[in-house]
């Protein structure tokens, strides 16, 4: 019996040994492309990954970063049975729940109106102006809110007023029921033209010939966006959505910061603004770090959801 | 599992590799530092190295005259490393890789010394040894050496006192023109204060013919020093040192305004005044920017009739600055019997923790014991705060009698203020400025009208007593467990309260008699009253080391 | 009009065409707007009377023009060598940046290359978690990376994300029979990866260019945390550096003037124009290549 066994795993072992030799030698010219990237994720990314750790301890410099008392889920504790962990929760999933169900689609739609425009020139002028918010500072971002939707001096609050959009009372910085539109809205203006930038890339990649082709079949534009453009660019709305939705639970901290007052906290307090004010106060970084942990884990158990949506539904998977 | 491990050896693999060269690269560079520490041991001065966190509009350190002559005559020669901005989180990495200057300015927080423990030196020994400028500031105020010392006695930051400074930091302005152009009296009690802000919301007091842009009170938030909490004082609850999150003393025990009945009064106060439309519609929402601007008016013509401010010239402008004067404390009704106090900020102003820290690395620690001692001295002082003593700096003027006076601005450009924070380390150095500098040094022209304005309130200030009713917010020590729960509680307390008076104000509808008890009540189960009683027993210990 | 009749126009194609030409253009001219006016208020913004500006006042045209600010900016030495730096920076971190990325994501794209999964599962775990700020601050301080322009261009060197996009599009836009026919004629992964793959993906290369070029370019943290030497700061940390130091303490009482506060107002409007112009000039260059379609077929055939 042993012989045999023996006999056996040696010959699997040789036969396995040859697979991955002839796997590693067929593919050589693959893992040899691979492997700068690799190097880097493993030295920057994993190098320190020990220091995950601190969310479980106590931080004590004088025994190193991970010398501290372990303290196992003290931290982690501190938020759930804090009477704010619901609150933050609910109103950062809000946020960005909402900023992900009107934000992403609208990227895709411009790609596809600045993809159909006829004039040249046109065309750049449109794009080259709806990808430069993008680079608007977050403060001055928040300035530009402050300014036009000023109650009494703004001018897009005037406007709404007057068109009657909003009653003539109403506050936009103040009240709790703007703050998530003010939040999402403006975050689209500042990023949509941004985003659109990568699905004009993969509306380009369109093969010319499908169009030609379509054409002698008598399919009018709107055919033809929905038979050939929305199809060839889905495994790239498919994978943005899947990674999307691994940020869930990120609100930017500094714009929501910047965006808080006394009379939006109640839906304004997001987690990372908590974090910063219980940070700030008490001069620690365990407590935020086992916060910062927690979130990350539901990100990424969202963003494991929905790729295992994507890869039963689509086939598409991030891996 | 197997591609874990292998991966796990392959991590590893590379983690040994990178530490080698770190090894390898690490023992070069000490090579040649210690070459250079031998070629300099033969020149006498002693090197140090420091790290200052200074304002961004302050100059290079090393044109710093006085900065140099002090360097020479203690012997010393100072590589300095200047932060201007982000310090914090330039300071978690710093401190982390354990690797500090000799000295660091303005740079660390009490947190920092429980957090990196064994990073920073205990000064006290030496204190105690050699440095004479220090320990006389120990000795005059033992409020300052209490303010050093952690909670297990030990002294790892050296703080700073001024005595030129007023009491106080709120100021409590109107415009003197508005009412002259109304034919109206200052006013001196809450009543007639709303008489007159409703004349400056009818009228046209600035007289540029429209009677609606003229706002008539105007304030930053309500949990900043200038706003209309000051009106506390109008009930006789006794603010003290910024009355950070709304704590205060009375009568020995430590209590919170939020709580307090007393404000509940001024919120039905302030509810109405908002409702009739005499407070700024935007004052919850409006950022920085627009509060000040607007309180500089447009031109000739001021906007703002009633507000509060540090100065009025930092809080009006030059053009508008003389329209205004200090309005004194207020009464509730003409027959209120309430004491009147005003905030008293003494040690806040006065004192400040950790003005210089000292690495437990250093080589030579006497010698940079000695030149922050000498930073300490009577005359270089008031040099590190206005600027130095000499024709390069022009910050000062000695009048060789044994007086001084803080000159004007060199650049004509430059307002005081602006001209300080550029030419001296001011507020963020390291100094001692004795009491007697209110007699022998002449100030600046905007602190010359600081100090008068706030004279205004010099009576209700003198009825300060810290075992009485001052909180020493700042010498009271925690333990960090105490710290954790302090922190925890507050973030969950203001979550409360900053959504309940906002709404109180702008929401004429809200019944805060109605809702005020449960407010209460809900405030001191998510941690009031635990930080309350964490609090009193610090405050407790703090006047016993007195 | 009944909506049959409605619906039968639209079937026809030059009426359809024609509707959905002006939807486009509709889409196109309000977008446009929406975004181009506070554009328009930001540049106005930036010299204009601060005081007017915060107060609502400057609308259409610029008031009390000064020019305080662009002065403020551009009398600082530093910026010039801000901008160089940032330059070296964004241009050899870039080239890095795609000299990794891209056989990464060819690699990761061929369905027959066995480790792929484990790999990419790998890769994707370092987009949530990381070790922290300090751990990684002492790994850069072990490579003795610190205070050296190559950590600039280093860190960073491939982003998961982008790397992820431009695997899709591999794997989505060009057809597995091209590889095929290119065995056939026996391509080594390189000559195929160098030759067919490449030059049919400049749309996707141009665009994690962009992103990668921005990235360098608005890079803040990681400057802030690795670099010490004036000589070494990119530009986005001189221009912060110039706002603060003309930035009052906010709500501070003891005397920084608040007349700092307004100029600074000013200045925060002319540090977006003053850095963004740069980028705005590398655009079109970049832009041309995903605007152009490519033809597949011509490859093909």
């Amino acid at each position: 019996m042993y012989q045999a066994d023996a006999k056996g795993s040696k010959l699997n072992l040789a036969r396995r040994t040859r697979i991955a030799g002839l796997s590693i030698w067929r593919d050589w010219q693959l893992w040899a492309m691979l492997l700068p990237a690799a190097i880097y994720i493993i030295i920057f990314c994993y190098g320190p990954m020990y220091g995950l750790q601190l969310a479980f301890r106590d931080y004590d410099f004088s025994k190193g970063i991970t010398g501290g008392n372990w303290v196992g889920l003290k931290y982690f504790m501190q938020y759930f049975e804090s009477p704010m962990f619901w609150p933050t929760m609910r109103n950062t999933f809000i946020i960005s729940l909402f900023s992900l169900i009107c934000g992403f689609p609208i990227p895709i739609l411009l790609a596809i109106v600045i993809n159909s425009i006829r004039k040249q020139a046109f065309k750049r002028i449109v794009q080259t102006t709806l990808y430069l918010p993008y680079f608007i500072s977050i403060v001055v971002m928040v300035a530009l809110l402050q300014i036009m939707l000023s109650p009494t001096t703004g001018l897009f609050s005037n406007a709404l007023k007057a068109m009657h959009l909003i009653p003539q009372d109403m506050n936009l910085l103040g009240s709790s029921s703007a703050f998530v539109w003010v939040y999402v809205l403006s975050g689209i203006w500042q990023m949509a033209g941004w985003n659109s930038i990568i699905f004009l890339a993969a509306l380009s990649a369109v093969d010319r010939n499908l169009y030609d082709a379509s054409q002698v079949d008598g399919a009018n534009k709107w055919q033809q966006v929905r038979h050939i453009e929305i199809p060839s660019i889905l495994p790239t709305i498919i994978i943005l959505l899947i990674m999307n939705m691994g940020t869930i639970l990120s609100v930017g901290f500094e714009k929501t910061f910047l965006m808080q007052n006394a009379l939006n906290k109640s839906v304004s307090e997001v987690i990372s603004t908590y974090v910063f004010n219980v940070g700030i106060m008490s001069g620690q970084f365990s407590f935020g770090s086992a916060v910062g942990l927690f979130n990350t884990l539901i990100n990424f158990l969202f963003l494991i959801l929905a790729n295992q949506l994507a890869k039963r539904a689509a086939n598409i998977s991030l891996v | 599992m197997k591609m874990t491990q292998l991966f796990t050896t392959a991590l590893a693999g590379c983690l040994i590799t990178v530490a080698l060269a770190g090894c390898a690269g690490g023992g070069n560079n000490d090579n040649n530092s210690s070459k250079n520490t031998n070629q300099s041991a033969s020149s006498e001065k002693v090197k140090l190295t420091a790290l200052v966190v200074k304002h961004s509009l302050t100059k290079d350190v090393n044109t710093m005259q006085w900065l140099n002559d002090l360097q020479d005559s203690v012997g010393v020669e100072i590589e300095w490393q200047q932060i201007s901005a982000d310090w914090d989180q330039k300071k978690s990495v710093l401190f982390a890789s354990g690797e500090i200057p000799d000295l660091l300015f303005n740079a660390t927080t009490d947190a920092d010394y429980v957090q990196y423990q064994g990073l920073f030196e205990d000064l006290s020994p030496l204190i105690n040894e050699s440095a004479t400028n220090i320990s006389q500031m120990f000795n005059d105020h033992p409020e300052a050496k209490v303010l050093a010392e952690t909670i297990d006695g030990k002294i790892y930051g050296v703080p700073r006192y001024r005595s030129v400074w007023p009491d106080t930091s709120p100021t409590m302005f109107i415009n003197k023109t508005w009412l002259d152009n109304l034919g109206l009296e200052l006013p001196t009690t809450w009543d007639e204060l709303e008489d007159v802000l409703i004349a400056f919301r009818d009228g046209d007091p600035n007289q540029n013919g429209d009677t609606t842009d003229e706002i008539p009170m105007d304030f930053d938030k309500i949990t900043s020093s200038y706003s209309p909490r000051l009106l506390l004082g109008s009930l006789g609850l006794p603010l003290s040192n910024y009355t950070q999150n709304g704590y205060f003393v009375e009568d020995g025990i430590v209590k919170n305004f939020l709580i307090d009945d007393r404000f509940k009064t001024l919120m039905i106060y302030l509810q109405k005044l908002y409702k009739e439309g005499l407070i700024n519609q935007e004052v919850i929402t409006q950022d920085y920017s627009k509060y000040q601007s607007l309180a500089r008016g447009d031109g000739n013509i001021a906007k703002v009739g009633f507000t509060w401010g540090w100065e009025s010239g930092d809080r009006f402008g030059n053009e508008l600055r003389s329209q205004y004067v200090a309005l004194p404390q207020l009464k509730q009704h003409s027959d209120s019997t309430h004491e009147l106090y005003w905030s008293y900020d003494h040690y806040q102003i006065g004192y400040s923790g950790n003005a210089v820290a000292m690495s437990s690395k250093t080589k030579n620690k006497e010698a940079a014991m000695k030149f922050i001692d000498a930073m300490y001295d009577e005359k270089t002082s008031i040099e590190v705060l206005f600027g130095g003593m000499n024709d390069t700096d022009k910050g000062i003027k000695d009048n060789g009698d044994g007086t001084y006076q803080v000159l004007p601005p060199a650049d004509a450009q430059l307002d005081p203020g602006t001209w300080k924070w550029t030419n001296s380390l001011a507020d963020m150095g390291a100094f001692y400025i004795r009491d007697e500098m209110k007699q022998k040094l002449t100030l600046g022209e905007d602190m010359q009208r600081v100090v008068e304005e706030k004279s205004t309130y010099d009576q209700l200030l003198a009825k300060a007593d810290v075992r009485i009713n001052v909180y020493p917010q700042g010498f009271m020590k925690y333990s960090q467990e105490d710290i954790n729960i302090l922190a925890m509680n507050q973030a969950n307390i203001n979550h409360i309260t900053d959504q309940s008076w906002a709404i109180w104000m702008t929401d004429a509808s809200k019944d805060i008699e109605a809702e005020w008890n449960d407010y209460v009540k809900q405030v001191n189960n998510v941690g009031m009253k635990q930080n309350l009683e964490i609090r009193q027993k610090a405050y407790e210990a703090y006047l016993a080391q007195l | 009009m009944s909506s049959p009749n409605v619906g039968s126009l639209l079937h026809q194609p030059n009426v359809a065409d024609k509707a959905f030409h002006i939807v486009v253009g509709i889409i196109a001219i309000s977008a446009f707007l929406i975004v181009a006016y506070p554009l328009f208020f930001i540049i106005i913004a930036s010299f204009s009377d601060p005081a007017l500006v915060s107060q609502g006042k400057v609308v259409l045209l610029p008031k009390n023009i000064s020019w305080y600010g662009y002065q403020q900016i551009f009398k600082n030495e530093q910026i010039w060598i801000g901008y160089r730096n940032t330059i070296i920076y964004s241009v050899v971190g870039t080239l890095l940046n795609l000299a990794v990325t891209l056989p990464a994501a060819y690699s990761l794209s061929r369905r027959a290359f066995r480790p792929r999964k484990v790999v990419m599962t790998l890769f994707v775990f370092t987009m949530y978690f990381s070790g922290g700020m300090v751990p990684t601050y002492m790994l850069v301080k072990s490579l003795n990376l610190l205070n050296t322009p190559w950590i600039m261009i280093v860190i960073g060197a491939v982003s998961v994300y982008n790397l992820i996009i431009t695997r899709t599009f591999f794997e989505s836009s060009i057809p597995d029979e091209l590889y095929e026919a290119a065995v056939l004629d026996g391509c080594s992964h390189f000559r195929y990866f160098a030759t067919i793959v490449l030059p049919l993906s400049k749309a996707v290369i141009a665009v994690i260019m962009l992103y990668y070029l921005v990235g360098h370019w608005n890079s803040f943290f990681s400057p802030l945390l690795y670099l010490n030497s004036d000589s070494l700061q990119p530009l986005q940390i001189v221009l912060r550096n110039i706002l603060l130091s003309n930035q009052a303490m906010a709500g501070a009482s003891e005397g920084a003037s608040a007349y700092a506060q307004q100029l600074a107002d000013q200045i925060k409007y002319g540090v977006i124009i003053v850095s963004t112009i740069p980028v705005l000039c590398a655009y079109p260059f970049i832009q041309k290549y995903f605007e152009q379609g490519v033809m597949i077929g011509a490859v093909k055939g």
